[in-house]
């Protein structure tokens, strides 16, 4: 799946984050978006979503412009097709790990019966093997996080969106989600889109970053 | 079923709110239900009454034996007559007597000469009583009172019509109560579960795969408190169907069960599923903006 930002414009009032944004996200790149807070990380990631709409410009995704679409169901196809860890983790917090893994897997109809060997599959993967039953309240900080790139990874989709996913957890525990994003990279060609502070990373392995700045000129 | 165990979740969620959906659908229809089921009892006996037209005149006394087999006589001439009966002074005693058997006091006192013969007369057209009624009443030299089917029928059929319209109005008013306590519970649930949809809606899920639960919600509480609603007000009538159709005697108020119960069942159910149905449908339109 490509993502293209066509001369993306956006604005939060009189705050500019956005100044015809250009950029070109290829199928099985891993990229980096660095920057300081109110840099725009998590407002790309939005855009990408359609969770908000560009003042300008179009966020191609899949070949279509994500912004114009205006059947919701078409919104609705691509954005199964994206794995999401959120910075906020937005887990369903009355319903289990395992529950919230399947409630995706239900949403990208996922055939039934291979919906438990999935989530098996995957919690082992994060290492939540033991914790799976439990909910989010019962978790720590990083397994939540881990929790999330399970339900990502589920649904074994095109593309990642990672929004600070390394920002609750550990020196240790950040490189191990890494990891398993590479992985997930190398070995499925999973585009993964992972916002970060840490220069740790980006200065460690060898992967494209997009540096987004405060000010809005910096970000065309 | 995947879509009922959520469903089954949110109602264990928010047991309190649940259960007043529950218990508003259940009270309507059990309202609904006694209501139908007086109404049919009702009509029994408008019915019972429609169908037996006849005339009672009453004749004043002392007449002799020819005057009573002129008036007979008379009343032979009428068309569509289906049964003339004289009933004398002694016959009337004797039926009063019979009537109230078990009560010796009001027998004691009554003897044949303060009661009066009469003529009962059934016909198979009900207009030709109106026709009797008309033509004897003028005899006043002869006939002491008349009473007349059509009155009672009349003042049965007001009653009856107060009691449907009243019903009717009372069905509206819960079918109304239900519909929006189940709109507004369902809004309160998914203003609860905003979270929830929002994230959903963020993995992908369509408008109508998060409407789901709720509109699925809506006709479980339709659908069990018809249910209940309907087994208990029957399980309470039949009860007391005894007392009722002796009370009511020879009329029979509510009838032994019959096909009428289970298509009454079947479409209470359709109904409450149907109201259930469109209040979650109207209320998850009108809260999911997500």
């Amino acid at each position: 799946m490509e993502i293209i930002f066509d001369k993306v414009t956006k604005n939060y009032g009189p705050i500019n984050v956005f100044r015809d944004f250009d950029l070109k996200i290829n199928q099985g790149d891993f990229i980096f978006i660095t920057g300081p807070s109110g840099s725009g990380k998590s407002t790309l990631i939005k855009l990408i979503l359609n969770q908000i709409k560009p003042n300008g410009g179009d966020i191609m995704v899949d070949g279509q412009a994500i912004n114009k679409l205006k059947n919701k169901n078409e919104i609705d196809k691509i954005r199964r097709k994206i794995g999401v860890i959120f910075q906020d983790f937005q887990l369903i917090n009355d319903l289990t790990i395992e529950e919230n893994i399947a409630l995706n897997l239900d949403i990208v109809k996922y055939p039934h019966s291979e919906v438990a060997p999935r989530i098996d599959k995957v919690v082992k993967m994060v290492k939540l093997q033991h914790r799976h039953f439990l909910f989010p309240s019962q978790l720590s900080g990083g397994e939540l996080q881990r929790a999330c790139l399970a339900r990502a990874l589920s649904i074994e989709p095109e593309v990642i969106l990672a929004d600070e996913p390394t920002g609750n957890l550990d020196p240790t525990n950040a490189w191990n989600l890494i990891k398993i994003l590479q992985n997930i990279n190398k070995k499925y060609k999973t585009t993964i889109i992972m916002t970060t502070h840490n220069t740790d990373f980006t200065e460690s392995l060898d992967k494209k970053i997009i540096k987004l700045g405060k000010n809005e000129n910096e970000n065309t | 079923m995947r879509i009922l165990r959520l469903t089954l979740h949110h109602i264990r969620r928010s047991p309190f709110q649940s259960l007043i959906a529950f218990l508003t659908v259940f009270v309507s229809f059990f309202i609904i239900n006694s209501f139908i089921f007086i109404n049919r009892g009702l009509s029994n006996v408008l019915n019972y009454f429609e169908t037996k037209p006849e005339i009672t005149i009453f004749l004043k006394d002392g007449l002799d034996q020819a005057a009573v087999e002129s008036i007979q006589g008379e009343l032979a001439t009428y068309p569509d007559i289906k049964e003339i009966r004289y009933i004398s002074k002694e016959k009337a005693l004797s039926l009063y007597k019979d009537i109230n058997k078990d009560n010796p006091l009001l027998t004691e006192m009554v003897t044949a000469s303060i009661l009066p013969a009469s003529f009962e007369v059934s016909t198979y057209n009900p207009k030709v009583l109106e026709v009797i009624a008309q033509n004897f009443s003028a005899k006043n030299d002869v006939v002491d009172e008349i009473i007349y089917q059509k009155d009672v029928i009349q003042s049965l059929l007001s009653w009856t019509l107060v009691v449907r319209r009243s019903g009717i109005a009372l069905i509206s008013l819960f079918i109304s109560i239900s519909f929006v306590m189940i709109l507004t519970l369902i809004g309160m649930k998914i203003t609860n579960r905003k979270e929830e949809i929002k994230i959903s809606r963020l993995l992908g899920a369509s408008k109508f795969y998060v409407k789901r639960p709720f509109l699925m919600e809506g006709v479980i509480y339709g659908l069990i408190g018809s249910f209940f609603g309907f087994i208990l007000s029957y399980v309470l009538i039949y009860n007391f169907r005894s007392p009722l159709n002796v009370f009511f005697q020879p009329i029979v108020f509510i009838p032994e069960i019959s096909l009428f119960e289970p298509i009454l069942l079947a479409a209470e159910i359709l109904i409450g599923v149907l109201i259930g149905l469109s209040a979650s449908w109207f209320g998850a339109r009108r809260y999911i903006k997500w």
